[in-house]
């Protein structure tokens, strides 16, 4: 893990997968913390705790993100508000569709998409990262989209083989087009299973193994997150989290992680 | 004799679910659990080929029990007929073939302009709010656009907004209080609900009232809570309130 997520530098841009609760790479999140990342720029759809940590720990310069939330049950993303309220934080608010648009504008290496939809309201007025554009084709107006392309996507699945060939069950939210939008890309793994497993189901490979850059086994790597199937919220941890406001809890909450967050590569010793 | 025995989340989830029609094809996302059961309620009653999409990808899912956190959550696909991710839902809105859309939204004007940005200015707010989600692509290429907000006063219905994350094609706005309909550029009272007043609407709204007729919205009838107890036994309906 800590070999991993040290190819991440100060300044780059960050894809996570999941979606609000559901499947961040959590366990990653924290070593970008311990390891006192900083100026990140992060793009996600729709992020909660992930991006809201980050911020606690004054890791990133920007989020390009449709929405920064907890739940209903579990309120604002407090940490995440305050930076952007202060200006430590530049929250760049996108549409999510824009934000998917961004994305297929990287995996296509070409430097925008034009996006349907963004011509009302302004959004489009206030940021730089939509430009509205005449359409050579028709003469109609047309919203564009920057791409942006993140330096490194960190995404958390259900299993995978030591080459990187990685299986998601349940909803895959946006982390096949990150893992193809991304310079680089970072599994963590719930289970790493052996070639001969994988090859049994390749046309069932969401990410194949040549675009992936490391793999990490972090068994409950999501968690508090939620991962299909294996294990739900933990709401205790999310809800002690929220009220968290100093940076010396959340390093303790960091800490009380740490030997869970190394456990699959202890594991992989072991064997 | 009818019955009392229900609550403002159980009129504006009847009262969405009555707008819902059957073979609509129709969204919610995240944080929307009272649009999620009247999507399902309509399903049950008087629209079963109502199309129910997401943001994990379930289509129709058979049980929106276990979804207590979340309305995002991977239960909306495990009980599900098909997979059809979110980016795709998009797609289809852009074709303008999703029927239906959910927003939320913390500020609306007269005009119709919608707010789920910041409270104050836009880059040094004094609030930031999560932000629109889909609400800047949707509102204006989904086919209908309902909103619905369980607060009603005088910051959320305001003279003019902080902030426009999008605007124009809205549908309907319900309250707990009561129902907006957006036509002609404004916002148009359309009916109160059963357990308000047209005084307390209007004391908590801070724009004028435009109206054709005072008219009232229909109470749940007794079906409709019978079945809100089968498809919503744990009450996520009312998390919000």
């Amino acid at each position: 893990m800590k070999e991993a997520i040290q190819i991440i530098k100060d300044g780059d841009t960050i894809s996570f997968g999941g979606n609000v609760l559901h499947r961040a790479p959590m366990a990653a999140v924290r070593e970008i913390a311990r390891q006192n990342k900083k100026s990140l720029k992060v793009v996600k759809t729709a992020g909660a705790q992930d991006i809201d940590l980050l911020c606690s720990m004054d890791c990133i310069e920007s989020v390009d993100a449709g929405f920064v939330s907890y739940e209903t049950k579990y309120g604002l993303a407090n940490h995440y508000r305050k930076g952007v309220q202060t200006g430590k934080i530049k929250g760049n608010e996108h549409a999510c569709y824009t934000v998917i648009c961004a994305l297929r504008g990287a995996a296509m290496n070409v430097p925008f998409m034009p996006v349907k939809g963004l011509n009302a309201g302004d959004l489009l007025v206030k940021n730089d990262y939509f430009v509205v554009v005449e359409d050579p084709f028709s003469g109609e107006p047309i919203t564009l989209v920057k791409s942006l392309v993140p330096d490194v996507a960190i995404i958390h699945v259900h299993e995978c083989d030591e080459k990187g060939n990685a299986i998601i069950y349940g909803p895959k939210f946006e982390d096949v087009l990150i893992s193809r939008a991304a310079n680089k890309v970072i599994i963590t793994t719930e289970q790493i299973v052996p070639e001969s497993k994988t090859k049994l189901n390749a046309d069932r490979i969401d990410i194949p193994g040549f675009l992936v850059h490391s793999v990490v086994h972090v068994p409950k790597g999501a968690a508090p997150a939620s991962c299909y199937k294996k294990y739900e919220i933990d709401d205790k941890s999310i809800t002690s989290f929220i009220k968290m406001e100093s940076k010396d809890e959340i390093k303790m909450y960091l800490k009380d992680y740490e030997s869970r967050d190394y456990i699959g590569e202890r594991m992989g010793r072991a064997l | 004799m009818r019955n009392k025995e229900y609550r403002v989340s159980d009129i504006m989830t009847c009262c969405i679910s009555n707008m819902l029609q059957d073979n609509e094809t129709v969204f919610h996302g995240v944080s929307s659990h009272l649009p999620m059961v009247a999507m399902k309620l309509a399903k049950s009653m008087h629209a079963p080929e109502l199309v129910h999409l997401n943001i994990p990808g379930g289509v129709n899912p058979s049980s929106i029990k276990n979804a207590s956190y979340s309305s995002a959550g991977a239960d909306l696909l495990g009980t599900a007929e098909a997979y059809f991710p979110l980016e795709e839902v998009f797609d289809l809105s852009m074709r303008g073939k999703l029927d239906v859309a959910f927003l939320g939204g913390i500020q609306f004007d007269i005009n119709g302009n919608v707010n789920a940005s910041v409270i104050g200015d836009y880059h040094k707010p004094k609030v930031r709010l999560p932000g629109g989600a889909g609400s800047a692509v949707l509102i204006p290429t989904a086919k209908k656009a309902i909103i619905w907000r369980v607060k009603h006063d005088k910051r959320t219905f305001v003279e003019q907004v902080d902030f426009t994350t999008t605007r124009g094609n809205l549908w309907k706005i319900v309250t707990p209080l009561c129902v907006f309909e957006f036509r002609k550029g404004k916002l148009y009272l359309e009916s109160i609900h059963p357990t308000s007043s047209f005084e307390e609407v209007r004391d908590n709204t801070g724009f004028e009232l435009l109206y054709d007729e005072i008219k009232f919205t229909p109470e749940p009838t007794e079906q409709e809570l019978v079945m809100l107890k089968k498809i919503d036994p744990y009450d996520y309906r009312s998390i919000e309130f």
